[in-house]
C-alpha cells in the first residue's frame, strides 16, 4: 500500500536521527518563524536552503522529495490566489506587474519552507522519539500513549483494509464501478468489517494493557531517557542566533525585494 | 482420578490458584459462562486446561488474573484465590504481579515501537527504577532467547518471535503463575514447539507455575504434570495427564487427545495391551517395542 508508505519509519542512525526531538523541534519553530516574519523574496530563497544540509546529512533526499512533490499543488494553489487577489482587490490596482509576480513567488516560498521544515522533521524523528520527548515535555501520558500506539497500527490496519478488500473483491465486490457517489458506497463493505475488527482489536489491546498493570503508579518510570547532548545544545545554539538575526532585521533593516536588486 | 467432582483440597499451603464453586455471567448474556468451577492448582505446576471451543477455559483464565470482574463487569458467584488475595477485592494491576496472562494473538498484546520498550511497560507501570527495569528486561529477553531482537520493532517479527516476546513482557514482571490463552494458535508447529519448550524452562529454571490452554495436546502434553477439562462451563476432568486423557469422556468430549494414547486405546480394543498408557510417541515407540520382541 503505497498510500501509507509515508507513514513507515525507517529506522536508520545519522547525526540528524539521533539529534534529540526536542532541539530539533525547536529549530523548525526558529525556521517557522523566521519564514512568517520576512515576506521579501531573497531571504525566503536563503531560508529554503537551510533545512537542506540536514536532509542530505540523514540520507532521506527521496522521501524529501517525495512529500516536497506532494506540497507542489498546494504551493500552485497559494501562487495563484495570491496573484489574482492581490491583482483585483488591492486599493490600486495593480498591473500584473514583476514586484506582484514575486509577492506570489514569495508567499508560496514560505509556505514550501514551512512545508519542507517538517518534513525534515517528520522523515528524521522515529515516532519513539518523538513519543519520548512529549512524554518529557509533561504531556499527560496517555496521550502519548495514544500516539505511539496509533503510529504502531497504523501498517498494521492498511494491511487489515488490504485482506479485506481482497476478501470483497473474491466475493464479486467491484469497487472501480460506477460514477463518485456509487464509488464511495463501494466502499462500505470494506469499512465496516476494517471498523469492526479495529474495536475488536482495540479491546484485546486494553486487555492485554490491564494484564500487564496499567495505571499501577501515578509516576511512571521509563526505559528510554532523552538527554540533550552536545550536538543538540550546538543545535539550539544556532537557532537562537538565527532568531535573533532573524527578529534583529525584521526591527531594524528593511530588506529589499529582488526587483529592486535588480535593478540598480 | 476424579471425575466431575470438586476437589477436596489436601494440602492447602501449596495451592496458588484456588476457586470454589465459581460461576459467572458476561453483563448482558443470559447463561453462565462458568457454572460451578472448582480447581486447585498447585504451585510450580505446568497445568493444562482444555476442551471444547466455548467451554469456558478463556472465561475461567480472566477469572485468574482480575479481568473478571474488574474489566469485564458481569455478575461473579463463589470464590477466587490467587496467591492469597482474594480476586474480587484486589485491582487489576496489584494482581499482575502475581499472575501474567500471555493471550492468543501475538499482534494484538504488544504496542510499543521496539522490542525492549514493550517488555519494559509493565515494569513502567509499576514505577520500577530505571537501572533494575533495564536488568529485568535483559534477563527475560534472555530467558526467552531473544537477546538479537531487542530493538526491532514487534510487528516486523514471526508470529513465533512476537509470542516469546508477550512471554518475555509478562516474565520481565517476575510474576508467581503465568497464564498462556492458546499461545500456539496463530504459530506453526516448528515455533509451537519452540513456546513449549521456552515454557517448560520458565517452569524448571524459575519455578514459575504455568496455565496453558491449549488444544494441541499432541505436542504439550509431555510438558504437563495436571490436565484440566472443561466442557460447557464446568469442569468435567481433573488429574493427571495419563488417566485424563485415557478416560472414554475426554474423547467424547472431543478434547483432541494425544494420538498416542489414541493409538493405545486402539490398541487395547484390538486386544493388544501395552504396559502403559503412553502420551507422547517416544513413549509410544518403546512400549511397542516391548510387545512386539514379547510376542
Amino acid at each position: 500500500m503505497s498510500m501509507f508508505e509515508g507513514f513507515r519509519f525507517r529506522r536508520v542512525s545519522s547525526v540528524v536521527h539521533l539529534l534529540d526531538p526536542r532541539a530539533k523541534f525547536f529549530f523548525v519553530c526558529v525556521l517557522f518563524i523566521t519564514a512568517i516574519l520576512n515576506s521579501k523574496l531573497p531571504p525566503l530563497i536563503l531560508l529554503f536552503f537551510v533545512p537542506l544540509p540536514f536532509v542530505l546529512m540523514a540520507g532521506v533526499q527521496r522521501e524529501w522529495i517525495r512529500s516536497m512533490r506532494g506540497a507542489l499543488f498546494f504551493a500552485f494553489i497559494i501562487f495563484l490566489f495570491n496573484f489574482l487577489f492581490t491583482y483585483l482587490y488591492t486599493e490600486y490596482p495593480q498591473v500584473p506587474s514583476a514586484p506582484l509576480l514575486e509577492r506570489s513567488i514569495a508567499m508560496t516560498l514560505r509556505f514550501l519552507v514551512l512545508v519542507e521544515s517538517f518534513s525534515v522533521f517528520f522523515l528524521t524523528t522515529s515516532p519513539d522519539h518523538l513519543g519520548l520527548a512529549l512524554e518529557q515535555s509533561h504531556i499527560p501520558y496517555e496521550f502519548c500513549f495514544a500516539f505511539t500506539t496509533a503510529v504502531r497500527f497504523v501498517p498494521v490496519l492498511a494491511e487489515e483494509a488490504q485482506t479485506i478488500m481482497d476478501a470483497q473483491k473474491a466475493r464479486g465486490l467491484e469497487l472501480e464501478r460506477g460514477n463518485f457517489l456509487k464509488r464511495v458506497r463501494n466502499y462500505i463493505p470494506i469499512l465496516i468489517p476494517l471498523i469492526v475488527g479495529a474495536i475488536r482489536r482495540s479491546l484485546e489491546l486494553a486487555e492485554a494493557m490491564e494484564s500487564r498493570a496499567w495505571g499501577a503508579s501515578e509516576k511512571r518510570t521509563n526505559l528510554y531517557v532523552l538527554k540533550l547532548k552536545r550536538n543538540d545544545y550546538l543545535l539550539v545554539l544556532i537557532s537562537v542566533l538565527m532568531l535573533i538575526l532573524a527578529v534583529y532585521v525584521w526591527l531594524y533593516i528593511p530588506i529589499p525585494s529582488l526587483t529592486i536588486l535588480l535593478s540598480f | 482420578m476424579i471425575e466431575g467432582s470438586p476437589i477436596t483440597v489436601a494440602n492447602e499451603t501449596l495451592a496458588i490458584i484456588e476457586t470454589r464453586k465459581l460461576v459467572y455471567t458476561y453483563s448482558g448474556a443470559k447463561k453462565a459462562a462458568l457454572k460451578g468451577v472448582s480447581v486447585t492448582i498447585e504451585s510450580g505446576e505446568i497445568v493444562i486446561l482444555t476442551g471444547p471451543s466455548g467451554c469456558g477455559k478463556t472465561t475461567l483464565c480472566r477469572c485468574f488474573n482480575g479481568l473478571i470482574p474488574h474489566f469485564y463487569g458481569g455478575k461473579i458467584e463463589g470464590e477466587v484465590v490467587v496467591a492469597g488475595h482474594k480476586v474480587v477485592d484486589q485491582t487489576i494491576y496489584e494482581l499482575a504481579r502475581h499472575v501474567g496472562l500471555v493471550f492468543q494473538n501475538p499482534e494484538n498484546q504488544l504496542f510499543a515501537l521496539s522490542v525492549e520498550k514493550d517488555v519494559a511497560f509493565g515494569l513502567e507501570n509499576l514505577a520500577v527504577p530505571r537501572d533494575e527495569m533495564i536488568k529485568r528486561v535483559d534477563w527475560a529477553l534472555q530467558m526467552t532467547g531473544i537477546e538479537d531482537l531487542s530493538e526491532r520493532p514487534p510487528h516486523e517479527l514471526s508470529g513465533g518471535q512476537q509470542q516469546r516476546v508477550a512471554i518475555a513482557c509478562v516474565l520481565a514482571m517476575q510474576p508467581d503463575v503465568m497464564i498462556l490463552d492458546e499461545p500456539t494458535s496463530f504459530l506453526d508447529p516448528v515455533g509451537a514447539q519452540k513456546i513449549f519448550e521456552v515454557i517448560n524452562e520458565l517452569n524448571k529454571e524459575l519455578g514459575i507455575t504455568i496455565i496453558l490452554v491449549e488444544h494441541r495436546l499432541d505436542l504439550a502434553s509431555k510438558y504437563a504434570d495436571h490436565v484440566v477439562v472443561m466442557d460447557e462451563g464446568k469442569v468435567v476432568l481433573d488429574g493427571e495427564p495419563r488417566g485424563v486423557f485415557n478416560s472414554e469422556k475426554a474423547r467424547l468430549i472431543g478434547v483432541g487427545v494425544p494420538k498416542a494414547t489414541r493409538l493405545y486405546q486402539i490398541l487395547r480394543e484390538n486386544g493388544t495391551h501395552l504396559s502403559g498408557v503412553p502420551v507422547t510417541s517416544e513413549e509410544a515407540s518403546k512400549l511397542l517395542l516391548e510387545v512386539l520382541k514379547r510376542d
